[in-house]
């Protein structure tokens, strides 16, 4: 018998009598929300950064870190679905660079929307590929969409013909730069995207399922979940997300540039983590990612606004990274594996 | 048995893991060249005494004294170092090291050189100490053993620390019965070296035939020290281990009535190699069905296969009457079938789910749709709630892992028992969880059952299916061996009936041997004094089959040879009334432990063999197999 089996029937033992009474609660640090903590970092990063920057707070500024934060945000949401089964995508960024071409090459052919949707179902039928072999062979997600990675970047090559293209159509733009209220769509879009993967996160039996089965898969089989299905879906939704932020991004500059989104998987898995999910699954929320790409997007704005050298914002982001993780993990109430 | 004065004494050990007391108040003595049981029911701190003697686990307080010096060892290494080792259940082998370089593991984190020859040299020494040098090759890589092979190194290793105690925690857990056998007379070998030996096992016929002392533990503390195994029996032993009369949480289960409707699962041969070969059972509206047998013998996978969990090799499963095959446990749960899994860390519980949502996993499973449906199902929870005794507001708490065992399998239950389910399948359902829970668990099982669901329920614990269920299944070895009600059985004949047998097929050739032989027929059944329960039977000749067939447990008088089976004469002995002559021999093992009986049947003219020459022969040739 193991030591396990033997205390939780000690502790059955025990707490028997008292089964009736609440444990005794108290508020914390340790026991507020996850997106709590984080959103009192990201308060006290930005008025540090107000302090030490008397441009931070302009609004010309903040519209700025809205419009800086849509790739990696929008990139983020797929990345959070990802994460939060267990697994990981490191193929975001050349998936961003591959339908980024595909959508240059379909500008070629057929009209806006259709370019739009084909690029879309591209990026989507990459995650797909990608899940299947992950969760139908049980392979190794890393070594998976790492894989991914590398191939995605070399038909971004071949098929651009090694060189960004500029013959799209202008009226891309206007996908971007219109405004509702004063606000760009594509800000707009982050914001609409967040909002229903947190809707369909919270409300929904798929979002369920996802947190179910990153916690716990084995289960979430015997409860007689869709494990299969609910492990392949996240890798198709951040394919498709990717190929949305290639298009904004494209919108933005009028230019298709094959080297597009080279390391943006890190920022996007960074984000996730300063947001507090776990890397093992099952734990974590989209407004925790949402947060999480604000603090980067506000630390790489406040280190370019302050004169940082660019070579050294990288330690300053990866101290960061490894600050945030660290602190979640001492804080964490129960330390899991 | 010499009176030398104890190697180890334990005193008034305590020991708490956070607010939970799993040792209070515990004692061991251990004497140099005795084996020594230490009993007790899961949970009763047999496992954290060996690990506190062996440097596992720190004590909170109390005294050991080991060789006439207090001893205070902080870690496992500090404990080896003085003579004391422990050989587990989950063996701690380097995988990827080869058998020598495991036996001298210890030695590899000392200074200095090693040397190859020298230890290749040592160990061949220890090994043929063992009688086991040809058993276990000194180069293979240690991932390529088998149970018992793995469990020789590590017996290997604490003798090459010159261990003077040796802690074998439950041992016999996956071995077959012969690598048994070859454990047993080791452990002899090791007696004669002087070593003092404890030996933690919940089978109680090998705690009898290997042990000179017993100490039985219960919640934490010795209720038994140092008993001489001579001096008591199975029954006082489980008395002793439960603490109390186990009948009285177990409400009066309904006689089991002879006439009943067609099954609503009907399981034919069903095989999910390798560890379930054949096994066979109705089980009924209304009725709870006790699946029985040791660990390991297939009862867990015979559930997980019938719920989809694992693959199916063969045999036929009927459900409400038509083929029922899932292919996973979503189908099994919308044709209405819940399962209670044996690991509820592993199988049940999602640990960053809220306890609510834990609860309404099963239903998250079954719903169609896009949505939760959650909201339906709040007063249904509230009521379940209140039947499972359990505090509706702490539904809202984040983490189900921060419950007691018993709540977290109350809430499980409750996750089944929303579906409403027409089968519901337990394994181990009261599996580390407090004897108050237990019996608000029965009362709840009892109450569906009235109300007409079917309750399939696996369990090791013998007295809690004699307790809980109408009918009992025996598996043994992945074969369903028996069938009968509860109301035949005691805990005893489970027992004999569940023992893992080499092969009932080699076991059945034999009786089929001595049948041809007599040219009438053979079996092999024990009895008690008004019913033959069989275990296995074989017929060379019609004219003399007693009918009795493998898993029945008729009345003397109801078979053809209730005469002699009432008399067990040292003769053959005629029935009065259908004239057939037999012969009831009673088997021991060279331990000494019973084994049943062996019957041989001739027809009513036939004249018998001499019967004492026969006698001698089932001796010899069932000793071994049975």
């Amino acid at each position: 018998m193991s030591e396990d089996a033997e205390r939780m029937s000690a502790v059955a033992a025990k707490t028997a009598s008292d089964a009736g009474r609440p444990p005794p609660r108290r508020f914390s640090l340790r026991s507020a929300p996850l997106e709590l903590r984080m959103l009192a970092l990201a308060i006290i990063i930005a008025v540090t950064l107000s302090l030490l920057s008397p441009y931070f707070l302009k609004t010309n500024n903040l519209l700025n870190l809205l419009d800086q934060s849509v790739t990696t945000g929008i990139v983020s949401i797929g990345m959070t679905f990802v994460i939060l089964t267990g697994g990981i995508d490191l193929s975001v960024g050349s998936v961003v660079g591959l339908t980024g071409v595909i959508l240059g090459l379909a500008l070629r052919h057929f009209p806006i929307p259709v370019a739009i949707a084909l690029a879309t179902l591209s990026g989507a039928g990459i995650g797909l590929f990608s899940g299947l072999l992950i969760a139908y062979f049980d392979l190794a997600a890393f070594v998976i969409t790492l894989g991914v990675m590398a191939i995605g970047r070399s038909l971004a090559y071949i098929f651009s013909g090694q060189t960004s293209m500029s013959d799209i159509p202008p009226q891309l733009n206007d996908i971007v730069y219109t405004t509702v209220l004063g606000v760009q769509t594509n800000v707009l879009t982050l914001l609409a995207l967040y909002a229903l993967a947190w809707a369909y996160l919270t409300y929904t039996k798929g979002g369920r399922t996802i947190y179910a089965v990153g916690s716990n898969r084995e289960a979430a089989r015997t409860a007689g979940l869709n494990v299969l299905f609910y492990s392949v879906l996240p890798y198709v939704v951040s394919g498709a997300l990717s190929a949305v932020a290639a298009t904004l991004m494209s919108a933005q500059i009028l230019s298709i540039d094959p080297l597009a989104g080279t390391g943006l998987e890190l920022d996007a898995i960074a984000a996730v983590v300063i947001g507090g999910a776990s890397l093992y699954g099952g734990r974590g929320t989209i407004i925790g990612t949402l947060i999480g790409v604000f603090i980067m997007v506000m630390i790489r704005n406040g280190l370019n606004l302050l004169g940082v050298s660019p070579f050294w914002q990288g330690s300053a982001i990866g101290a960061i990274i490894i600050a945030a993780v660290l602190a979640e993990r001492l804080l964490s109430p129960h330390t899991r594996r | 048995m010499d009176l030398a004065t104890p190697l180890l004494e334990a005193r008034a050990i305590s020991k708490n893991f956070a607010q939970t007391r799993a040792l209070v108040d515990a004692r061991l003595a251990l004497r140099p060249g005795v084996t020594h049981a230490l009993l007790g029911a899961n949970g009763a701190g047999k496992s954290t005494l060996s690990r506190v003697i062996s440097g596992h686990v720190r004590r909170d307080a109390g005294e050991i004294v080991y060789g006439g010096q207090p001893l205070d060892v902080r870690s496992p290494r500090e404990a080896l170092d003085a003579g004391i080792a422990m050989v587990m259940q989950e063996t701690s082998l380097a995988p990827d090291l080869s058998v020598l370089e495991n036996i001298f593991l210890p030695d590899l984190g000392r200074p200095g050189r090693l040397s190859r020859s020298a230890m290749r040299r040592r160990a061949g020494e220890i090994l043929a100490d063992l009688g086991q040098e040809h058993v276990l090759p000194l180069d293979v890589e240690a991932r390529d053993l088998s149970a018992a092979q793995r469990q020789l190194v590590e017996i290997a290793k604490a003798l090459a620390l010159q261990a003077k105690l040796i802690i074998f925690d439950e041992p016999t857990a996956s071995l077959s019965p012969s690598e048994v056998e070859r454990l047993f007379d080791v452990i002899g070998r090791l007696e004669a070296a002087q070593c003092a030996i404890v030996f933690v096992s919940h089978r109680l016929e090998e705690v009898f035939a290997i042990s000179e002392e017993i100490t039985v533990m219960r919640e934490g503390r010795t209720v038994a020290a140092s008993q001489p195994t001579s001096s008591l029996n199975q029954t006082e032993l489980i008395r002793l281990m439960v603490g109390r009369d186990i009948g009285s949480i177990y409400a009066a289960s309904a006689a089991p009535s002879e006439e009943r409707a067609a099954p609503i699962l009907s399981v034919r041969a069903l095989s999910a190699p390798p560890l379930v070969r054949d096994v066979s059972f109705d089980l009924h509206r209304g009725e709870i069905l006790g699946l029985g047998g040791l660990v390991g013998a297939g009862r867990s996978e015979t559930v997980e296969t019938l719920f989809g969990l694992r693959p199916r090799a063969g045999g036929e499963v009927e459900f409400e009457g038509r083929p029922f095959a899932p292919r996973a446990p979503a189908q099994a749960i919308r044709a209405g079938i819940g399962f209670v899994a044996e690991d509820r860390r592993r199988q049940s519980i999602v640990p960053d789910l809220s306890v609510r949502e834990n609860l309404l996993l099963g239903h998250l499973g079954a719903h169609r749709g896009f949505g939760l449906g959650y909201g339906r199902l709040d007063r249904r929870i509230t009521e379940l709630m209140r039947r499972l005794e359990l505090p509706s507001e702490r539904l809202a708490d984040p983490n189900l892992l921060n419950f007691s065992g018993g709540m977290q399998q109350k809430i499980i239950i409750a996750r089944w028992l929303l579906l409403e389910p027409k089968v519901l399948l337990l394994d181990e359902p009261t599996k580390g969880v407090d004897i108050g829970t237990r019996a608000s668990i029965y009362a709840i099982l009892r109450d569906i059952a009235a109300e007409g669901a079917a309750i399939l329920i696996v369990s090791s614990e013998f007295e809690e299916l004699l307790g809980l269920a109408d009918r009992v299944i025996v598996i043994s070895d992945g074969v369903s061996i028996a069938d009968m009600p509860t109301a035949y059985l005691d805990e005893e004949k489970l027992t004999l009936m569940a023992a893992p047998r080499t092969s009932m097929e080699r076991n059945r050739r034999l009786l089929q041997e001595l049948a041809d032989q007599c040219d009438g027929a053979a079996f092999w059944a024990i009895l008690d004094h008004e019913r033959v329960f069989c275990l296995n039977a074989a017929t060379a000749n019609a004219s003399a089959d007693p009918s009795l067939r493998a898993g029945a447990a008729p009345r003397f008088e109801e078979t053809p040879i209730g005469a002699a089976l009432k008399a067990r004469a040292a003769d053959f002995v005629a029935d009065p009334a259908s004239g057939l002559k037999s012969l009831v021999v009673d088997v021991r093992s060279h331990r000494g432990h019973e084994l049943g009986s062996i019957g041989v049947v001739v027809p009513a003219g036939a004249s018998p063999p001499p019967a004492e020459a026969m006698r001698a022969a089932i001796q010899e040739r069932f000793r071994a197999t049975l």
